[in-house]
């Protein structure tokens, strides 16, 4: 039995080869924000509060998904659910450590986001943080004795409308994490894999002739 | 269906990983080189297939195309589903690397069970009904007991089996069918133009076309 790859074999591998090209491009392209399974986390802190937003891959929102929120040794400390909106918002707690916050989807579905604790302790409340700014007090003092207003009111005000300001952006990084598969990755992948057939075909063909 | 890192117990990753690496060396076991080439087509299949979303029902859900894959390959389908999931993984972030085995077994498993089911019906001089039908069937059973699977899976982790089942069930009723027309719709485009990738199954024969 003669075997090998004869002409109308490769060039039927060759025709769906092509296919399969434009597929994944037409998938690309007119497809892009309907990206499938995965779900992602996404949480910052304002204020004193702490923001979570759910999402499924295709830009869905993960509604009535459970969150957990663990501290650094990993200790439990709340449990929600998602809203309609995919959004989950909690205290910051009494404790300032890092945060690990894990979304728990259904269907085997998990993902998860960590706040430093530089970022809970830079945001704690005013109350807190005043002995640290009090020490080099002489740069600033100038600020408050003009206004009227002393160091800590003038910092609250500044947190608060940079919370306003900030907050699209902030918007928009949550949305820049539900970032699909790009091209490259998909024919990379597609690459890889044909790729590997050569490899599998030479081995093979090389164990056939010795 | 993909299973995320961190999800299942080390016990359940095991021996997903050891059931896939049987599946994956029966499928090895005597590979003909001619048909490594339809084995990298139907992986890449099934890599690209997983980005086609479905936006019907109550979650997001995509394609699978196990029941297509199952169809022509068989137990050849253990190491094409294992290098479209582990692209999958390090590509695109769906599953991960450690639930790897878990995965392609509850994606390989159901294809090589549709395989044995669903086989006969596509021998050469099948009426086109029953061919169509059996591959329709097959495409839609393999997505079937894929979501059964899953469910199985988490519940040896600890959760509920019938909720977690019947959710991804539910879930995966329109890819079901989408899927069930797609595979009758590739097998009967590859009855007409290809029969050898059907019945070489069966009937070993020189190329034909």
């Amino acid at each position: 039995m003669c075997r090998g790859l004869r002409r109308p074999e490769t060039a039927f591998v060759g025709r769906w080869i092509a296919y399969f090209l434009c597929a994944a491009l037409w998938l690309v392209f007119c497809h892009a924000p309907a990206w499938a399974h995965k779900v992602m986390i996404f949480a910052w802190v304002e204020g004193d509060t702490v923001h979570t937003q759910s999402k499924l891959s295709g830009g869905r929102k993960a509604k009535n998904a459970t969150v957990l929120v663990y501290d650094e040794e990993g200790n439990q400390l709340m449990e929600g659910k998602t809203d309609e909106q995919g959004e989950f918002s909690f205290k910051v707690p009494e404790k300032k450590t890092g945060l690990k916050i894990v979304l728990k989807a259904s269907m085997g579905h998990m993902a998860e986001w960590k706040i430093p604790t530089a970022e809970i302790t830079a945001v704690a409340p005013v109350s807190e943080s005043s002995s640290a700014p009090e020490s080099r007090k002489s740069k600033g003092s100038p600020v408050p004795t003009a206004v009227g207003l002393n160091r800590q009111e003038v910092k609250a005000l500044i947190d608060e409308s940079l919370d306003r300001k900030l907050a699209p952006i902030v918007k928009m990084l949550a949305d820049q994490v539900d970032r699909g598969p790009t091209v490259s990755e998909v024919l990379g992948g597609l690459g890889y894999i044909f790729g590997l057939v050569g490899v599998a075909l030479y081995f093979s063909n090389r164990r056939r002739k010795g | 269906m993909h299973i995320s890192e961190g999800v299942l117990s080390p016990s359940v990753l095991i021996a997903g990983a050891a059931l896939t690496t049987a599946g994956v060396a029966v499928g090895l076991k005597g590979l003909d080189h001619e048909e490594i080439p339809s084995m990298g087509i139907l992986s890449a299949a099934f890599f690209v297939a997983s980005l086609v979303h479905v936006p019907i029902g109550p979650s997001s859900v995509h394609l699978i195309l196990n029941g297509l894959l199952g169809l022509i390959l068989g137990w050849k389908a253990f190491p094409a589903i294992l290098i479209g999931l582990a692209l999958q993984a390090l590509l695109f972030q769906f599953g991960g690397i450690t639930t790897l085995g878990v995965n392609t077994l509850n994606m390989a498993l159901p294809a090589v069970i549709c395989y044995y089911v669903f086989g006969w019906g596509l021998r050469a001089g099948t009426r086109q009904v029953v061919f169509t039908a059996t591959a329709f069937a097959c495409g839609a059973c393999a997505v079937l007991i894929s979501g059964v699977l899953v469910g199985f899976s988490l519940y040896l982790t600890g959760e509920a089996f019938l909720p977690a089942a019947k959710l991804l069930v539910a879930a995966h009723l329109p890819v079901m069918l989408i899927e069930g027309v797609l595979t009758a719709a590739c097998a009967l485009f590859l009855r007409r133009v290809k029969p050898k990738l059907l019945e070489g199954q069966y009937v070993p024969r020189p190329s034909s076309s």
